[in-house]
């Protein structure tokens, strides 16, 4: 499904990317984890075209994706309904079919009854989630997610992540989430890839999650 | 759209009231404080009426005609045809002129905004635009092109153009890139990135850009008027300082104050409310 083969990218005299190589198939979650500033929102924005790599190659199935941002990303002027709207839209849906297969999916998240809300109106939490209803709403065959509860406190972020396991599985998408928190991709992914501080690519085994778990906290201990 | 406090205690089972509720709409000045402003409002209109009577009394009535008299000028003015074909000869000129000058000057803001090479192109225009006194522009479009109508047109659309050019470009170069990206990822085809994105986020500066301009589009339409046609509210005025006719002179002021509040409250800020409701919604 999606394809990276020694991919470089530089912006102006940093590299951010360094020759990295991985391969997402059909309907596999994958997590990449590492600190911030690696480029772990490089690479999900090479999938999405936004980018393209000024090294190696990129291959992605041409395929609709869905995307969540690190922040909700809504139009202002419009309402919850019509910003769900707006990209079944773009996929050729009349006005009319788009709103009402939007207000299903606000109602998927939560958020019947908010569909009139302008995105200033509603809090963090409720604009990122109809910015998920957004990404799902175009039945994407790729969803790429850039840490997309950074911003949030702990409990909402359990119960949002709870959502998107559930949505994710109803649709059997393939997923790249991108985040700096571990226990957050361990939580969702099928596989789990490490951007290190010194910009490699390794793939974590996950056959021990727990083990994984321990590692990393025995690894920030020191820090607490 | 449910009230706010209704959509409060509507918040989903198991969200967090911390970060999932939606946010309080800020409290605006409620009715008592509105009808207070507006009551500070109507005073002010009050002083002006009871200033400009007071002076009426000490100043010699051949430079300044009371209220009463001006009341009794505009009475006499409205019961003929004459205002209401004067009014009607400058309204067709400022509607012509703003729109043609506000269309280019948007047109052109669109395209400066979007590419930075045509905007350091157009900014010595601007400039020259902008600085030049609108009187210099008018007698200059009398030299050209005479006394009559199309001057008077050309004079508006001229002194609004750069007007209406900078508060546009402006809005293009203040749309959200990030929106925009938004729309590539989820593949938005031009009409929707234009309907969707460019034209809400350029609406706002470009409607305080066409109220800025109507107002000098006003005035420069009677500066016109005044130098170079034999017609309209502005030529009225002229004529009537000619003769020493001051009350009809300040009748004709008074016209063309109405005549403003017309387009103000019966086309700008209707307009402006229908295209700004988001920012009603979330103030």
């Amino acid at each position: 499904m999606i394809t990276f083969a020694a991919v470089s990218k530089w912006f102006d005299s940093l590299q951010v990317l360094r020759e990295i190589s991985f391969q997402v198939a059909q309907g596999e979650i994958v997590s990449i984890v590492g600190p911030s500033g690696v480029g772990k929102t490089t690479i999900l924005r090479l999938i999405a075209g936004l980018i393209q790599p000024d090294e190696g190659r990129v291959e992605v199935v041409d395929a609709v994706q869905g995307y969540v941002f690190q922040e909700p990303r809504l139009l202002p002027w419009r309402t919850a309904l019509d910003n769900v709207a707006a990209p079944l839209r773009a996929q050729g849906c009349s006005k009319r079919q788009a709103r009402s297969l939007a207000a299903d999916w606000l109602a998927r998240v939560e958020l019947a009854g908010f569909e009139h809300y302008h995105p200033a109106e509603l809090s963090g939490g409720m604009a990122q989630r109809v910015s998920i209803a957004r990404a799902f709403a175009v039945q994407p065959r790729i969803l790429l997610m850039d840490e997309p509860f950074s911003n949030m406190d702990v409990e909402l972020k359990a119960s949002l992540l709870v959502l998107l396991q559930r949505l994710i599985r109803q649709l059997g998408t393939t997923v790249v989430y991108v985040t700096h928190e571990l226990l957050e991709a361990l939580q969702l992914a099928d596989r789990l890839l490490e951007l290190t501080p010194e910009r490699d690519l390794r793939e974590v085994e996950l056959s021990d999650r727990a083990a994984v778990a321990r590692a990393w906290l025995a690894k920030i201990q020191p820090l607490l | 759209m449910a009230s706010t406090t209704a959509a409060r205690e509507s918040v989903p089972k198991g969200s967090d009231a911390r970060g999932s509720g939606p946010r309080g709409s800020g409290r605006g000045p409620g009715p008592r404080g509105r009808r207070r402003r507006l009551l500070f409002g109507v005073a002010g209109g009050v002083a002006i009426l009871v200033g400009w009577q007071l002076l009426s009394v000490v100043v010699n009535p051949a430079i300044l005609a009371s209220p009463v008299q001006t009341a009794i000028a505009l009475g006499e003015l409205a019961s003929g045809s004459t205002l209401w074909i004067q009014v009607l000869i400058t309204l067709r000129r400022l509607v012509i002129g703003l729109a043609v000058g506000a269309a280019a000057g948007a047109t052109l803001g669109v395209v400066a905004g979007l590419e930075p090479r045509l905007r350091s192109f157009f900014e010595p225009f601007r400039w020259v635009g902008m600085t030049i006194p609108a009187v210099v522009i008018a007698v200059l479009a009398m030299l050209w092109f005479g006394l009559g109508d199309f001057t008077v047109m050309f004079i508006v659309a001229l002194i609004v153009l750069p007007t209406m050019y900078v508060n546009t470009m402006a809005g293009v170069l203040a749309i959200d890139q990030k929106l925009v990206e938004m729309g590539h990822v989820y593949r938005f085809p031009r009409r929707l990135l234009l309907t969707e994105i460019y034209l809400p986020g350029v609406a706002s500066p470009a409607l305080a850009g066409l109220t800025l301009a109507t107002g000098i589009g006003v005035r420069a339409v009677v500066l016109a008027e005044v130098l170079a046609a034999m017609s309209g509210v502005g030529h009225a005025f002229s004529r009537a300082m000619s003769y020493l006719e001051t009350p009809k002179l300040y009748a004709w002021v008074v016209v063309l104050l109405a005549l403003m509040a017309v387009i103000e409250f019966g086309f700008l800020r209707p307009v402006k409310r229908r295209a700004l409701r988001w920012r009603k919604a979330t103030e």
